[in-house]
């Protein structure tokens, strides 16, 4: 009885602790309830004319000096849509390679049973390298990658792809290790146990066991790839974050919201998609006894 | 009779707690024995004991002659390849085939690449032998099926048949049967005696169920608290035996409560 108190007394002290932190930390950044009303008459109309477009989205340019025979609004946006998927397409082919082999060697599944003190330490080395690059990688933004990546390569796709495939490499990795090492122990432990190889236990047992997983969050990442794909727009790589950030510049916001809504349809279509395949592959190896 | 494991004074501690303590016993080429005792007695340490995946902290093992301390890595690794284990977990492959699961056990012998040859598409002549093995532990029909689509007997039995289908010198079993019903249970056992019998591979199960242990096993070893309490004939196995090996003191009855 004690105890439990002692538990809920120790609850109380930490809820009570975060929200003091949380007021200290809104009174140092000056934040008021007020911050979220419009300074100014000027503001509180272009915040009206803003939502107020949401309704009304544009299906020609507002901008009257697009040439004649300039692409429709809907296709430039189609087109700005399938761009951000190439981006997010090619950051992930570059991203799940190289994560599989971060995780590979940044899980300990697949090592020989027993391991002798030299290999101990060897392995262990590696594996802690790697989870110290794969940190590195993925605690940087890729929009931060990004300004890296174009001040020294210049504005082009395969610097904005690359600045995608770091961070996404780092957080893929990092996941991939933990289905490794969590789910696919039962499987490496039976094959090593009769003769398989470390590196043979992981491509033949651990890699088939754990697909389903890997799979399922490559395509939740892939999501992300494509929302982080469209913010590369605004530092000048081209997808539709780029036509959104120009149209928005120019108080143009009747085509912004053409942008958002066929940017809103894509991630809603590749969601779906996502999720039928997540729970394909929830079926395909749901009520397994293993 | 040759030996096929032979274990001299053998102690395995996890910290301050001896899994196993102080074990010497031989269990000659063919033999048939059942590890008998409570959880926690020890048998699974000593199944990993045995097929050389954990090593003594004290005490030598010989396994077919080769004593495991002075045996590199490649050396175990090619003495894993005969001898079969069925972890109690199973640990097959769920989202692979039962074909793929069963052709994995020979992957020891094999190699990386034509393991992985084997998977992508097994030789006819692999397929024939699986399937003849697949037909005698009773589930031919589900060759090409999914594992994770069998149920818990069918994943039994293509545990069994990997293990077969690697041509073992010796079956080692880690509660076999601890997910399934009793007359599925008794089946299980009952195969994989009358499987060591017509393939004459030396066969050691730790059992949960001590009557069936008494029903199918020549040999009883009984362990309690990582030590070998009985060991002997079925017949042999007295009542004080029995309570000696399965009778809570009051000091573990409390701790259970």
């Amino acid at each position: 009885m004690k105890a439990e108190t002692g538990k809920y007394g120790l609850k109380r002290w930490v809820g009570l602790g975060l929200i003091v932190a949380f007021l200290l930390c809104a009174r140092a950044l000056g934040l008021t309830p007020g911050g979220l009303i419009p300074p100014d008459a000027g503001h509180w109309e272009r915040t009206g004319e803003f939502f107020a477009a949401a309704l009304d989205p544009a299906f020609d340019y507002e901008d009257g000096n697009v040439p004649d025979d300039a692409d429709p609004i809907w296709w430039k946006g189609i087109k700005g849509v399938f761009l951000t998927l190439k981006f997010a397409f090619g950051a992930m082919s570059l991203a799940v390679p190289t994560a599989l082999v971060l995780g590979f060697l940044g899980s300990s599944a697949w090592w020989p049973e027993p391991c002798g003190r030299r290999t101990r330490v060897l392995l262990r080395s590696v594996y802690l390298v790697s989870r110290l690059f794969m940190s590195v990688i993925r605690s940087i933004h890729e929009l931060i990658w990004a300004l890296l990546f174009l001040s020294a390569m210049g504005v082009s796709p395969l610097a904005g792809m690359i600045a995608l495939a770091l961070p996404f490499s780092g957080t893929l990795g990092k996941v991939f290790s933990e289905i490794i090492d969590e789910e696919a122990r039962d499987a490496a432990q039976a094959l090593k146990a009769i003769g398989h190889g470390p590196v043979q236990t992981f491509l033949v047992g651990i890699l088939p066991r754990a697909t389903p997983n890997l799979v399922s969050y490559s395509f939740y990442r892939f999501e992300c790839a494509l929302r982080s794909s469209a913010v590369l727009g605004f530092v000048g790589i081209e997808t539709i974050g780029l036509y959104i950030e120009l149209s928005h510049e120019e108080f143009y916001y009747r085509e912004v919201w053409t942008y958002l809504y066929l940017l809103i349809a894509m991630i809603v279509v590749v969601d779906l998609w996502g999720a039928a395949i997540r729970r394909r592959l929830h079926t395909s190896t749901g009520g397994c006894a293993i | 009779m040759p030996s096929a494991f032979r274990l001299d004074n053998v102690t395995r501690r996890y910290g301050a707690l001896r899994a196993v303590d102080g074990v010497s016993f031989e269990i000659k080429k063919g033999e048939q024995v059942a590890l008998i005792g409570p959880s926690g007695s020890g048998k699974t340490t000593l199944i990993r004991l045995l097929n050389s995946m954990l090593s003594p902290d004290e005490g030598s093992i010989r396994v077919f002659d080769s004593d495991l301390a002075t045996c590199d890595a490649g050396a175990l690794r090619r003495l894993r390849t005969t001898l079969a284990t069925i972890p109690q977990h199973l640990g097959l492959v769920p989202n692979l085939t039962a074909i793929q699961n069963v052709i994995l056990g020979q992957g020891g012998s094999r190699g990386t690449l034509r393991s992985l040859r084997d998977l992508l598409a097994p030789s006819r002549a692999d397929a024939v032998e699986i399937h003849t093995i697949l037909d005698r532990v009773g589930i031919e029909e589900k060759l090409y099926t999914r594992v994770a689509r069998l149920s818990g007997g069918q994943q039994q039995r293509v545990a069994i048949a990997r293990a077969i289908f690697q041509h073992p010198a010796a079956l080692l079993a880690d509660e076999p049967v601890s997910s399934v019903d009793p007359a599925r249970a008794r089946d299980t056992v009952k195969l994989l005696c009358e499987l060591s019998a017509e393939h004459g591979f030396t066969l050691c199960v730790s059992l949960h169920d001590l009557a069936l242990a008494r029903e199918f096993f020549p040999r009883l070893i009984g362990m309690r608290k990582g030590r070998i309490v009985f060991d002997g004939a079925p017949d042999e196995l007295g009542e004080e035996d029995q309570q000696a090996l399965y009778d809570l003191s009051d000091e573990e009855m409390m701790a259970d409560a």
